[in-house]
């Protein structure tokens, strides 16, 4: 069970038509980018292909499409507010095939620790494939989980496997790893985003990627030295990676859409009430890009 | 050109006497202590210190006996944040004075500066003395009060005598976002984190710490230094687990607990300055178990 790993996971976009409907051709197109740029899993659909705007269907019919299409283990994003209604999530996933489950602390109620971890275990303990949680707080208002509540879960569900970190606290993740590692060794950190050098250093063993869309060889190159535990030698690539995320601020959905388009992969514009990045700011990062992404691949 | 500030440079607490009074022959004894267990470098009185609840005059008093003591064995710098920022620039004028190697110094307390005001203050302070100065980023504690990578790289255009940071974020953005715009512009400068997270840090251009547990297990300081600089990452991760349990024994209430501990190697510094509170004899057991199980009982020094 537990010994499902996850290495490099691409977090690819939501492509929309004009009229704002997912458009599951060019979701076909970029989950084959993805596929042949170095995804060794996807994880679908993650906030940054605009879950939260997805209706229940859409996102079942996302995952299937998904599972179908990607000849790679499908992870499939169930966050919801209400257990039950991520519950549900979790079992269609499965169901369709999903190799895992990613969920994020329960959207809009303000959660303490113990509605957390019930939160995890009734969206866990719903099947058997594995539970990915995701501590996202810069994402979730604040909310964050604690390594304590982390070694209840694991005490709770044996499906538990890992952790997606985006706090980037160094405190937090040698926290859980000292004490997730001595109640389950085979638990797993990753990096919920590209910087990744810090968190492997400290343990992790995969990354959760979204700017693999924009700079899939500027991924791989960062994972494969962390991997390796070349971790000196990583930091060139990291600081390039810095730089990227710098060019993409604020980040999320708009700007990794602008990028796409910029690179000749166009996916439409994001769905209200997100905004397209406006003309001017597009502009401004499609220059940036050209500078930072000189060996990268453009168009499909 | 290499930095003088590197490793796990240890700034010893304040000890007292049973009135809360200062403890000189005992700030001897651990300044001493320091110094012969392998500090790279000395600085003193970082809130762990209690700074805050010292009165100038004995943060004077104790900067003199620690320069004096230490005598050139190796760099002792001085920690001049204070509350009001005149009483700042007293305590850097005077560490000049009395021979310190470099002044530290916090984005300033409780006003929440925009960052022009930081910028000015840190051009202020620095023009006012000829040591070099490390600057400390604390954003947590300082109600997200931050040194950006931008600001940086202005203080380090405008000011040659700025060397280097204490980083207390802990966040891989932000250490990343300082440590380059800083290095680019100045390769030596010192990257160094607020307590002892070595290991994600020196992958991204660390050279060092500031230290939490130092009077307690200096040698574990000492090994996970050597063992991240020398790209030994397994090793690496089971010191730097270590003493990073350390820190959150110490955290809170921070230095109640180190004092607490202290007592249990065997280095009686004396109780802390209300409203910190003195930890009890239960919390010292408390502590003690958790040394015994990390193994610190048996592989560091006992006694001065």
């Amino acid at each position: 069970m537990t010994a499902f790993r996850l290495g490099l996971v691409h977090a690819p976009a939501m492509p929309f038509t004009r009229e704002h409907r997912i458009d599951f051709d060019l979701l076909g197109r970029v989950i084959d980018f993805h596929r042949r740029h170095g995804a060794e899993a996807l994880a679908v659909p993650l906030h940054v292909a605009e879950s939260v705007s997805l209706t229940e269907s859409e996102k079942q019919a996302v995952v299937e499409f998904a599972v179908e299409r990607a000849k790679v283990p499908i992870v499939a994003h169930v966050s919801e507010a209400g257990s039950a209604r991520a519950a549900a999530l979790a079992q269609h996933a499965e169901r369709a095939g999903a190799a895992a489950i990613i969920a994020t602390t329960p959207y809009y109620w303000t959660p303490p620790p113990a509605m957390l971890l019930e939160h995890f275990a009734l969206i866990g303990g719903a099947v058997k494939i594995p539970l990915f949680v995701h501590n996202a707080p810069d994402d979730m208002a604040g909310a964050r989980v604690t390594a304590e509540l982390m070694v209840k879960l694991i005490g709770r569900l044996e499906t538990f496997a890992g952790l997606i970190d985006t706090s980037l606290d160094w405190q937090f993740m040698i926290e859980l790893m000292t004490l997730a590692k001595k109640a389950r060794p085979e638990f797993q950190l990753l990096a919920g985003n590209e910087l990744m050098v810090s968190a492997a250093a400290i343990g992790a063993t995969g990354m959760v990627s979204s700017l693999a869309a924009v700079a899939p060889r500027l991924v791989r190159a960062l994972y494969d030295s962390c991997h390796a535990g070349k971790l000196f030698e990583a930091r060139a690539a990291q600081e390039r990676m810095a730089s990227l995320r710098h060019a993409m601020k604020p980040g999320g959905a708009p700007q990794l859409k602008a990028a796409m388009r910029a690179l000749g992969r166009d996916c439409g514009d994001p769905r209200p009430p997100l905004m397209p990045v406006d003309a001017a700011d597009a502009k401004t990062l499609s220059r940036a890009l050209d500078t930072l992404l000189a060996d990268e691949p453009r168009g499909w | 050109m290499q930095n003088k500030f590197r490793g796990v440079m240890q700034s010893p607490v304040t000890p007292l006497k049973d009135d809360f009074s200062l403890d000189l022959p005992t700030f001897e004894r651990l300044l001493d202590f320091h110094v012969r267990t392998g500090a790279p470098a000395i600085s003193w009185p970082h809130h762990k210190a209690e700074s805050l609840n010292l009165t100038l005059a004995e943060r004077k008093l104790f900067a003199e006996a620690a320069v004096k003591t230490v005598n050139g064995r190796v760099p002792v710098t001085i920690h001049v944040s204070a509350l009001a920022v005149e009483d700042t620039f007293a305590l850097a004028r005077h560490a000049q004075d009395i021979g310190a190697d470099g002044i530290l110094a916090i984005t300033p307390y409780f006003w929440n500066p925009a960052r022009e005001a930081i910028y000015d203050y840190f051009v202020r302070l620095a023009t006012s003395i000829d040591l070099p100065v490390i600057s400390y980023n604390s954003p947590s504690y300082l109600a997200g009060v931050e040194i950006t990578g931008e600001l940086m790289a202005r203080l380090i255009e405008r000011l040659p005598n700025f060397v280097g940071v204490k980083e207390a974020s802990f966040n891989s953005e932000k250490f990343l976002e300082i440590s380059r715009a800083a290095l680019k512009l100045r390769p030596d400068f010192a990257m160094l984190t607020g307590v002892e997270y070595l290991l994600p840090s020196v992958p991204l251009g660390g050279v060092g710490s500031y230290s939490a547990a130092g009077s307690i297990c200096p040698n574990l300081c000492n090994a996970t230094f050597e063992a991240c600089m020398a790209g030994d990452w397994e090793r690496a991760r089971d010191l730097q687990y270590k003493l990073s349990w350390l820190w959150l024994l110490f955290r809170d209430q921070y230095p109640s607990s180190l004092k607490g501990g202290m007592v249990m190697m065997g280095r009686n510094v004396g109780p802390t300055r209300p409203p910190l509170p003195t930890a009890t004899k239960e919390r010292q057991a408390y502590v003690r178990g958790q040394l015994e199980e990390l193994g610190i009982l048996d592989s560091e020094p006992y006694g001065w």
